[in-house]
């Protein structure tokens, strides 16, 4: 399988309170596409730092971050926000809904930064949302939805404009057991149905059970990688 | 631009939308209607006519000149006719009704007002008998006269020995094509009231308060305002010979500083709700900045969201912009009846319409910049932290 994410001696460093954090040290990771991670490691360890650098939401300090063929390291601005429009979907932990859009409005925002009619934002949004199960809340607000559903839409919102890469940050974070459940069987179903390179950065072994690798990282460097041999017995 | 997300954001907190929006609505409106007073107290002074004089006493105006100046100044080079006006300064039942009166010499009056037309009787009808007068046609809407009808005047300045009141018959009414040239005045025979006087029947000061002078047709207007005053420049009472303008000038500068102070007001105002809606966009900006941080993270651009925000500023200012607009042309007609005395000009123009819309635009692109400048600098990670 081709190399979807390629980072090569990658450090992000933060200064706080007079101090300095090596957050990422001389990282060096491989990602296959096609693939589901499971980011793994203590508080601290670099995990959201990572995934906030492969999404371009951040620059390294030092080192090359290679996605698809693009160096996100080396571009930035409108160009880098350009670039996350086409080519990454993120699922956050809180949700992160626009609370004034209804569910099909939220899906349909990443799909304004495309060149697409209404009517084919409007349809790319509608089966982004079935394709989650929630093609009977699409007029609904967040706040007029579960945990789960929020999450799904938001789901439905990272798959909209059909990026290759998903990157979700602690995604069952604030779901119970059941719902959790609900939203990891979604992301695998996007892993194996439509072959999405998704990366997941979670302190729930049982959320990892669902991913075929798993990746730990400690105090910003790279740990064991683990080959989930039971990736399918979440669902 | 995400239109939709637009609209729900500005009507996320209708409350303060509506405020925010309610105070630009009544600065716009507040400054179209002192422009349009501004305007209306210039519209005076560019309309004036430029074959007119008027020539008054070099002390002031309220110093009355003697009738034989008339016929002096008639014989003054470039001089085509002299009108004498005297301000009669009449009460009509209640000192509220204010309008304005004058004693002209009738005969002559037309002939130096080309700008006005008679809607109803003539000249000749005026002419007839010495107790006609004739009154603008707005003068007459206001107090539904009619040629025909008889309008009793308490004197202030020239009381009646008797206390009964002056009685003036409606013989006329006329309209003007000039903003120079009110339709709230009445005119009446100056050889009334002079009769009047030389009997014995009114108190007040002889004499004339201004003489209007219509210049010949190739006569140069610097050299018989010179040749007026020169005349009497020994007495025994000195003159000052104006333009119709400057005369009209004189006028706005009695207000004071006025124009000045509605235009003072007007700026004040303005920047005042600048900063209203300058405070609503930061706090709009500021709960909105975990959205913002996902906006970026789906790949919107520092321009496009900064657009947003500067847009919803414009657009807040531009409903209430609008509405104050509005309100003003709605109200144009009430406030005319009201200011019209004091400033026949007074109208809302398209120019003043156009120009509250601008600058209720202007003000929201002002006020959306400083929030979308912090947009721009806004990390997208710290952004999708935040608890905004």
């Amino acid at each position: 399988m081709a190399t979807a994410i390629d980072i090569r001696s990658v450090t992000k460093t933060y200064s706080r309170g007079g101090e300095t954090l090596h957050v990422l040290d001389e990282l060096d990771l491989e990602m296959a596409g096609g693939t589901f991670y499971a980011l793994m490691g203590p508080s601290g360890s670099g995990k959201t730092t990572l995934l906030n650098l492969i999404g371009g939401l951040d620059h390294p300090d030092s080192g090359q971050i290679l996605v698809g063929d693009t160096r996100l390291d080396q571009i930035e601005g409108s160009q880098l926000a350009q670039w996350r429009a086409e080519n990454v979907g993120f699922v956050f932990q809180g949700f992160n809904l626009l609370p004034v859009l209804t569910a099909r409005e939220n899906v349909e925002l990443p799909l304004l930064l495309a060149p697409l009619s209404r009517r084919q934002r409007r349809a790319q949004a509608e089966r982004a949302l079935e394709l989650v199960g929630l093609a009977d809340r699409m007029a609904h607000k967040p706040k007029e939805l579960s945990g789960g559903q929020e999450q799904r839409v938001a789901i439905a919102r990272a798959i909209a404009s059909d990026p290759q890469v998903i990157l979700a940050d602690e995604p069952t974070g604030d779901l119970d057991r059941t719902t959790a459940d609900a939203v990891l069987e979604a992301l695998q179903r996007l892993n194996r149905e439509l072959d999405k390179t998704i990366l997941m950065v979670t302190h729930d072994p049982q959320a990892a059970s669902y991913a075929d690798e798993t990746i730990h990282l400690d105090k910003g460097k790279l740990g064991r990688i683990e080959h989930n041999q039971t990736a399918t017995a979440g669902n | 631009m995400p239109i939709r997300l637009l609209f729900r954001n500005m009507f996320s907190h209708p409350v303060r939308t509506i405020l925010t929006s309610l105070s630009v609505m009544i600065a716009v409106f507040l400054l179209c209607v002192l422009d349009a007073a501004n305007r209306g107290l210039d519209a005076a002074v560019a309309n004036a006519s430029r074959t007119r004089l008027w020539v008054q006493s070099a002390v002031s105006l309220f110093v009355n000149l003697p009738d034989s100046y008339e016929a002096k100044i008639a014989t003054v080079p470039g001089v085509d006719d002299v009108l004498r006006f005297q301000w009669f300064g009449g009460v009509y039942q209640d000192p509220s009704n204010f309008f304005a009166q004058f004693a002209v010499d009738a005969a002559k009056w037309h002939a130096s007002y080309p700008e006005v037309r008679f809607v109803d009787g003539s000249l000749s009808d005026w002419e007839a008998a010495r107790t006609n007068c004739i009154i603008g046609q707005d003068l007459a809407r206001q107090f539904n006269w009619k040629v025909g009808d008889r309008i009793p005047l308490i004197g202030t300045i020239f009381p009646r020995v008797d206390d009964s009141a002056w009685d003036f018959t409606v013989a006329g009414i006329y309209e003007s094509n000039s903003t120079n040239v009110d339709q709230l005045t009445m005119y009446f025979h100056y050889d009334y009231l002079y009769e009047s006087l030389d009997t014995g029947a009114v108190g007040g000061p002889l004499g004339v308060g201004v003489y209007l002078t219509r210049l010949a047709p190739d006569a140069n207007r610097d050299n018989v305002i010179a040749g007026i005053e020169g005349f009497f420049e020994n007495g025994p009472q000195r003159v000052r010979a104006t333009t119709e303008a400057e005369f009209q000038r004189q006028f706005i500068t009695m207000l004071g500083s006025v124009p000045t102070l509605l235009s003072s007001i007007g700026a004040s105002v303005l920047f005042a709700i600048f900063f209203a809606v300058l405070n609503t966009m930061l706090m709009a900006a500021r709960e909105r900045t975990r959205d913002i941080g996902i906006l970026k993270s789906l790949g919107f651009s520092n321009g496009r969201i900064s657009m947003l925000l500067v847009t919803e500023a414009m657009m807040l200012c531009m409903i209430g912009g609008g509405i104050g607009v509005l309100f003003a042309v709605l109200c144009e007609a009430p406030l005319w009846s009201v200011l019209v005395a004091f400033i026949p000009g007074f109208q809302i123009e398209n120019t003043v319409i156009v120009q509250g819309l601008l600058l209720a635009g202007g003000l929201g692109l002002a006020a959306g910049l400083l929030p979308a400048w912090r947009v721009r600098r806004l990390d997208p990670v710290t952004a999708l932290r935040s608890e905004g």
